[in-house]
């Protein structure tokens, strides 16, 4: 049991190690920063020096992200802002916080040798069987709420109570995805970075939307794990996220919809207006400040 | 059970990854409100057109942090306030006893007979005040002009630094909104505002909260209960912020009101403090109170509150609002200052970051450079120390201006303990950036002058003239009568021998002074030349009063109001007899001023020192603080607390009965503010699944009588770390602890983490115990009673000790 529970704490702290591979963080500028908290550069100082051009953000993608140091991803989410709600399926994809070393973070706290990487493998291990399980977020835009995009029930069968087949079920590519924990979506306050609105996913109350089930959905809201995540948007249809448990953020993840990409991107790309639905702040926001 | 366990990892990725205007021609006449802008009734038009300027902007205006307390308050921080539970106008005749706050005359209960809100649906449950028939439109709106762009601005001084041209930030960016009935909190319809929802969530009624702020019970009945306030996606109304007034709007000791529920402008001061105020128990009045933000924060005695809570500097240490009188009296001091400050223009190609021209504006440049120069010292401490106007201006940080563009990224995250992140302690606020980024900086900033103008027009609150009587001469016969024949001539002696030398502006020898002397020039009207205090610093083990104050680090290098502190405070030799962290300028208290003493009770920095205040026998907020003198445990049978009583005579009694206390430190019974209820904390929720649940039941229980301050002082971040560190580079923690101790304890106190960080391994449970054991280590204020040092004049006879009594209250 002790070994189980090793594991769950193991989980609960979601770290990982990512990986490894060839690519490199995406190729923009990033401001000058230390180990410490107190070597970080301001993100006021960081957008009125480095702002992002949309040229800077179409080199952005989800798998440069993920070779990105935590501290990167950072600068990177400071310098966007949160552009429009989204609407429909978009896929997903996280990856946890990285150190200045390139591995997890937590492995590097807890050093080097057969201790850190115990926990690199078993951290892997999670994102792995994650990954495998979630496939994004369905945004239904107009009621400003989302569901999840769950591809396998039966990992999480322990704990989805009677009726499996009263789950909602949606076709993305022709494939059935399960759509669980869902959440209300507002602009609101970012846990990083306050200068600006972040879009909310916010799993608190959501009793009393339809379809809720509290087996599972309850462990997501108030009286579980409290997850709430916020997303800025890099560029139409591709979103940068970072979720946090009880208000302690644990990862970053990426939102993608190719489809709106395709549709919205040209004009970005040249004029690098965006609709904006929350509150931009009075710091000049990145895209249109070159 | 392996799936249980990568179910909640998938989950945890999963989740990781009508307006009525109300007007009504129905029924009585309408009542005539006065205008609340341009027009503004304060100070009786004795006021100066910049004195005016002044107050009004003083009481007005929120310089936009009504988003702070919205939005940013309870989302980023986490903590909520209940503003209909403060402001419902159902509470309108008991807001003063139950939370301190001054009904604003010019406000109605709608239904109130001449009221022109006729249902609190109209009000959406808030009273109804001046321009409301404007913004209650706008609720759910967008277009919304705020009447601060009706302000009418004070002639610009002849020697603006910028000027001749005005080129002020527009007056819109105040932000005045309107009254919510309270003085000092402002309300400012919110356009995001649904109305559908709304009544959904309140059950149809537009005037009430009831569903909105309702506690649900939680799964678990250890947690604490939520209402829907912490729900971001509920838009009440209102955004509501407070203006400066909202702590310094006061009743006049001079006049008064008969009835505080129903106050007159002419009962009202916006410079004496109001000691009455309860922001502490205000700023959490959303939280249930078995949270941990609740039970370290809000149970500060009235007229205290924390000012360092949010930026937090972890050191518990609530204080007075400080009375302002005879501003252009008190004492200056040498600095050597680093700051901004105004200029033509900038050289070419200079750094943005010391020198920098606002945009659009013709010479309106700011150039930061070091200096030495004569400014006050301003807080407990002295440390806002690099002028009076830039103090001023902290004054709208620290209640939310500009918090997000320039301020909450340089705060602490309390859950954040990698110390390799952001937010895991404080940066430095960065003036010149703000400067930059908020209009509302600018438009504080290029009005400065006229607040300065303001506080500085404040006087004495003379005894004599709040009893009615022609002059002083008469007071001293009525103290006399009261005190003993000549018992004002000897507490003048008293005073100048054991008091003046702190509480004294003027240069020794004291024994001739007239401590009450006017100043004889025809601009300065009523002006005292003594300030009655020298406003130096003096080392808090000399005063031995509750350290926790002089102990505040946010002025520090590298911490958040660095800019705001001068290299002169920072320089201040450590006072040797501490035994905390007290480096960087720590450790000390200004000497403060006496003047209109009387009006001023209780007293010390914490109003520790006198008796306990309370709105009464029925006071929600009253936590009695009194301990035993022996073991320092809560008193089975505490004295009761004193009803709020602002009357002239209510006023003196409790004076008396301070001053009582205050000089004779013996009869003194311990004060010490403690949880008052369990707090339960849980790191994992209840799961269905009973054999995980077992080992995630773990928590950390601060049983109720917890000190407070011995939650609020721990540097939680920097234990969590060691005992990382003990695990994984013993010989480097044991370094760290060599360096601050010496070798033979730092090395004891390197062992003690380590073997108590196996303790924990073995018994998560034992975290309290083991945090208790390594308090010294780890504790920024150790000192627990609060209401115990100034024993200066313990030692006189009781009779002298009345006299000074007497004298005092004729300063």
């Amino acid at each position: 049991m002790m070994r189980r529970y090793g594991s769950l704490v193991y989980s609960a702290l979601l770290l990982t190690l990512l990986t490894a591979c060839d690519h490199e963080p995406p190729p923009v500028k990033f401001g000058e920063s230390g180990e410490g908290y107190a070597k970080k550069i301001d993100f006021a100082r960081l957008e009125h020096d480095l702002p992002l051009t949309p040229a800077d953000l179409m080199k952005i993608t989800p798998a440069n992200l993920e070779e990105a140091t935590q501290e990167q991803l950072d600068q990177i989410y400071a310098r966007l802002s949160a552009g429009p709600i989204p609407d429909g399926p978009y896929q997903g994809q996280a990856f946890f916080p990285k150190g200045s070393s390139g591995r997890a973070r937590f492995a590097e706290i807890i050093g080097g040798g057969l201790k850190g990487l115990v926990v690199d493998l078993k951290t892997a291990k999670l994102e792995h069987v994650a990954e495998a399980v979630w496939k994004g977020k369905v945004f239904d835009r107009s009621h400003r709420i989302l569901r999840n995009r769950i591809n396998d029930l039966a990992i999480l069968k322990p704990l989805l109570g009677p009726d499996v087949a009263t789950i909602q079920k949606l076709d993305v590519d022709g494939k059935d995805t399960w759509l669980l924990f869902p959440a209300k979506l507002y602009c609101g306050q970012s846990l990083l970075d306050g200068r600006r609105e972040s879009i909310i996913i916010d799993y608190a109350f959501t009793d009393d939307l339809s379809g809720y089930r509290e087996k599972p959905d309850a462990l997501a809201g108030r009286d579980g794990f409290e997850i709430r995540d916020e997303i800025r948007m890099i560029r139409p249809g591709f979103y940068l996220g970072r979720a946090y448990m009880k208000r302690v953020f644990v990862l970053n993840f990426t939102l993608s919809n190719p489809a709106v990409a395709e549709k919205d991107s040209g004009a970005f790309r040249t004029s690098g207006n965006l609709q904006e639905d929350c509150w931009v702040g009075s710091q000049r926001t990145t895209a249109m400040a070159k | 059970m392996k799936h249980v366990m990568i179910a909640i990892g998938i989950m945890l990725y999963v989740g990781l990854v009508g307006i009525v205007n109300g007007k009504d021609t129905a029924g009585p006449p309408a009542m005539v409100l006065k205008e609340d802008s341009p027009g503004f009734r304060y100070g009786g038009g004795n006021l100066t057109d910049s004195e005016r300027a002044g107050a009004e902007i003083w009481f007005k205006a929120t310089a936009g942090n009504e988003r702070f307390f919205t939005y940013v308050y309870p989302q980023r921080f986490g903590v909520m306030v209940d503003w209909y539970r403060v402001l419902g106008t159902n509470i309108r005749e008991q807001r003063f006893n139950r939370w301190g706050l001054i009904n604003d005359p010019d406000c109605c209960k709608p239904g109130d007979p001449n009221c022109p809100a006729k249902s609190d649906d109209e009000t959406y449950g808030f009273d109804y005040c001046p321009g409301d028939d404007v913004l209650l439109s706008y609720v759910g709106m967008d277009g919304y002009q705020d009447p601060a762009c009706e302000f009418k601005d004070a002639v610009l001084a002849h020697n603006d630094p910028h000027g001749p041209t005005d080129q002020r930030q527009s007056a819109c960016d105040l932000r005045f909104g309107t009254s919510t009935g309270a003085m000092g909190v402002r309300k400012f319809p919110n356009p995001r505002f649904n109305k559908e929802q709304w009544l959904t969530v309140n059950k149809g009624r537009l005037g009430t909260w009831a569903g909105y702020n309702e506690r649900g019970k939680p799964a678990d009945a250890t947690q604490p209960m939520r209402s829907r306030i912490t729900d971001g996606s509920i838009e009440p109304p209102f955004l509501v912020g407070i203006s400066c007034g909202s702590c310094h709007i006061a009743f006049n000791p001079l006049s008064p009101p008969k009835n505080p529920a129903h106050p007159k402008w002419e009962n009202l001061s916006g410079t004496v403090g109001n000691q009455y105020s309860r922001f502490s128990q205000i700023l959490g009045s959303g939280m249930d109170p078995r949270t941990i933000e609740y039970q370290v924060f809000a149970h500060a005695r009235p007229g205290i509150v924390d000012t360092s809570a949010i930026p937090n500097d972890q050191i518990n240490n609530p204080g007075t609002i400080n009375a302002l009188i005879n501003l252009t009296k008190r004492p200056t001091h040498p600095h050597v200052v680093t700051k901004w400050r105004p200029a033509k223009q900038c050289p070419a190609g200079s750094d943005g970051r010391q020198c920098w021209c606002e945009p659009g504006r013709e010479g309106k440049c700011w150039e930061r450079g070091q200096k030495e120069g004569s400014v006050h010292q301003i807080l407990k401490g002295g440390e806002d120390s690099i002028g009076a106007f830039e103090a001023i201006q902290r004054v709208y940080f620290n209640i939310g201006s500009c918090s997000e563009e320039s301020w909450v990224n340089h705060l602490t995250d309390m859950r954040q303990l990698d110390p390799a992140q952001r937010g895991f302690g404080q940066t430095p606020f960065d003036i010149g950036q703000a400067r930059r980024d908020c209009p509302q900086f600018r438009a504080i900033e290029d009005r400065l002058a006229n607040i300065f103008d303001f506080l500085a027009s404040a006087r004495p609150s003379d005894l004599y003239k709040a009893r009615g009587l022609k002059d002083i001469r008469d007071l001293v016969e009525q103290l006399d009568k009261e005190f003993g024949p000549g018992s004002v001539d000897r507490g003048k002696v008293l005073f100048a021998k054991t008091c003046a030398r702190c509480h004294s502006s003027q240069s020794e020898p004291f024994g001739n002074r007239d401590v009450r002397e006017l100043s004889k020039d025809p601009k300065e009207p009523g002006m005292r030349i003594d300030w009655l205090g020298n406003d130096k610093l003096t080392p808090v083990t000399e005063v031995g009063t509750h350290q926790a104050r002089a102990l505040h680090s946010n002025h520090m290098a590298g911490h958040v109001w660095e800019e705001y502190g001068s290299e002169t405070l920072r320089a201040k030799p450590l006072d040797p007899n501490i035994k905390e962290p007290s480096d960087g300028g720590r450790g000390y208290y200004r000497n403060i001023s006496l003047l209109s003493v009387w009006a001023h009770a209780p007293f010390m920095h914490n109003n520790a020192i006198g008796p306990e205040l309370c709105g009464g026998p029925e006071d929600e907020h009253y936590n009695p603080p009194y301990a035993d003198e022996k073991h320092m445990e809560r008193l089975a049978n505490p004295p009761a607390c004193w009803p709020f009583d602002p009357t002239v005579e209510g006023r003196f009694k409790l004076y008396k009965a301070s001053m009582e206390d205050l000089l004779n430190p013996g009869k003194r019974v311990p004060k010490i503010t403690r949880f008052n209820r369990d707090v339960v904390i849980k790191l994992f929720p209840k799961l269905s699944d009973g054999n995980i649940q077992r080992y995630l039941d773990a928590a950390i229980v601060l049983p109720s009588d917890t000190p407070s301050s011995r939650i609020g002082n721990f540097r939680h971040k920097e234990f969590a770390n060691d005992l990382i560190l003990s695990k994984v580079d013993f010989g480097k923690l044991e370094a760290k602890y060599v360096a601050r101790y010496g070798p033979e304890r730092g090395k004891t106190v390197a062992a003690t983490i380590r073997d108590k960080g196996k303790d924990l391994i073995t018994d998560p449970k034992k975290l309290l115990v083991v945090g208790a054991e390594l308090r010294e280590v780890y504790s920024n204020s150790l000192m627990l009673r609060e209401d115990d040092g100034h024993r200066f004049g313990e030692d006189l006879s009781d009779k002298d000790k009345h006299a000074l009594i007497a004298f005092l209250a004729t300063l």
